[in-house]
């Protein structure tokens, strides 16, 4: 199954495993090069966070351990923390969401189902469901857009106290859903 | 944790959250500092945040593909630099020739702490109080860097704390037991300065004198080079720089 092969593609690569890392780079790179653009907001740059994150995945593939954390999960959040590292040393913020960037949806099309998926997967979808509606796309925004809190009171036009407290009180409720 | 979970903090901002908030990224400034302090420092919340971050991961499922250009060639070339520069270095261990190219380089190895402090927390050697009176000022940011080895080693993470003066490495592996791995700064006149010896086990603490203080700020590089035992014997790196990276406020 496809999780399979990524993860042992993700731990042959661990051992310097040329033709098991451009195995894992036809499996991922939709997937990683999705989350740089969301994040970056130009393809240029997307592309060039794409090259130092697979990079980085080549130096620290070694350390991955496949008990720990699913290896899409692995990979994805190496992507987000590169896309975010980029975005927050430039100096002209994007005060606004990007026009043309592919909608998420609420419900996704499981793009690479077979790739994630333990049994707890679909569980925090059904609390951000439970969700005032405010809340849940603040949240959404933070995670996907990769924003802090100063950014998203700015985007929304509303004082910073206000945003941490309906983020705060979401992710309050979101954490009684989750631990029930 | 749980007699926490309807805590209101003054000022009506809501529950206290932070390890949600730091998991999801929306913390900056003072407050993202003090809950990173607080998972070097609090292996509960530590768990806490390493837990959100588990199931915020869920929301990866969400994220849309986008078909990628295919850079494998060029990934590719660069790997192969990254083993090439390596034996160029080996080979000419004239190290300030190489100084210029390293800030480039450690801009461009962004800090991955977030990272690397949530997917494995790592312990950090404690420093001892400092003894003398520090003057009580405006409280000054620490400090973080993840130093990238040239190697598949675990980068290392570096936590400074302007109050004390105090600089602490996790665990390194640089060095083989013949030779001793130093820190150095490189500051904005380019010339760097020995912070110290790393430990060949375990994690390093190392006071820095005032002098030294005053190169240590947001965006001054840090290198690791290896050197003879005991360290450079003419005040400046003599052997290859195995690791780099750039100070930057938390």
């Amino acid at each position: 199954m496809a999780r399979a092969r990524l993860v042992e593609a993700l731990v042959r690569t661990g051992e310097e495993d040329r033709v098991a890392f451009r195995d894992l780079y036809s499996l991922t790179s939709a997937k990683l090069f999705g989350i740089c653009y969301r994040i970056c907001g130009e393809r240029q740059a997307a592309e060039d966070v794409l090259h130092d994150v697979y990079l980085t995945i080549w130096k620290r593939a070694g350390a991955y351990e496949p008990s720990r954390a699913s290896p899409i999960t692995w990979l994805a959040t190496i992507a987000r923390n590169r896309a975010i590292d980029w975005q927050r040393a430039q100096t002209v913020r994007r005060s606004t969401p990007i026009e043309d960037a592919p909608e998420i949806l609420d419900k996704a099309p499981l793009v690479s189902e077979t790739m994630l998926h333990d049994e707890q997967s679909h569980l925090l979808q059904e609390c951000l469901d439970l969700l005032e509606q405010r809340q849940r796309s603040a949240i959404h925004t933070a995670f996907f857009d990769g924003v802090t809190y100063a950014e998203l009171a700015e985007r929304q036009n509303i004082p910073l106290g206000t945003m941490k407290s309906w983020v705060r009180r979401g992710l309050a409720r979101l954490r009684e859903c989750l631990e029930r | 944790m749980t007699d926490s979970r309807h805590l209101e903090i003054p000022g009506d901002e809501g529950p206290d959250m932070t390890a949600a908030e730091l998991a999801l990224g929306v913390l900056d400034g003072d407050e993202r500092a003090h809950a990173m302090r607080r998972v070097l420092s609090e292996p509960g919340f530590a768990r806490a945040v390493e837990q959100w971050r588990g199931y915020l991961s869920q929301l990866f499922d969400l994220w849309p593909a986008l078909a990628a250009p295919d850079i494998f060639p060029r990934i590719e070339r660069s790997i192969d630099r990254l083993s090439g520069a390596t034996t160029v270095v080996h080979a000419q261990p004239r190290g300030s020739r190489l100084w210029p190219s390293l800030a480039a380089l450690s801009s461009i190895a962004a800090v991955g702490l977030l990272m690397i402090l949530l997917l494995r927390p790592i312990p950090l050697p404690t420093v001892p109080e400092p003894r003398q009176n520090v003057p009580v000022t405006a409280p000054q940011p620490t400090l973080v860097a993840s130093l990238e080895p040239d190697t598949k080693a675990l980068p290392m993470t570096v936590v400074y704390d302007q109050g004390s003066g105090t600089i602490r490495l996790t665990q390194s592996t640089l060095a083989r037991a013949d030779r001793s791995a130093q820190l150095w700064v490189i500051p904005a006149d380019g010339t760097p300065r020995s912070l110290g010896l790393l430990q060949d086990r375990g994690g390093t603490a190392l006071t820095l004198s005032p002098i030294l203080r005053r190169h240590l700020a947001a965006g001054a590089t840090l290198a690791v080079s290896i050197e003879p035992l005991g360290g450079s014997k003419t005040g400046l790196p003599t052997g290859p720089v195995v690791a780099t990276g750039a100070l930057a406020p938390v």
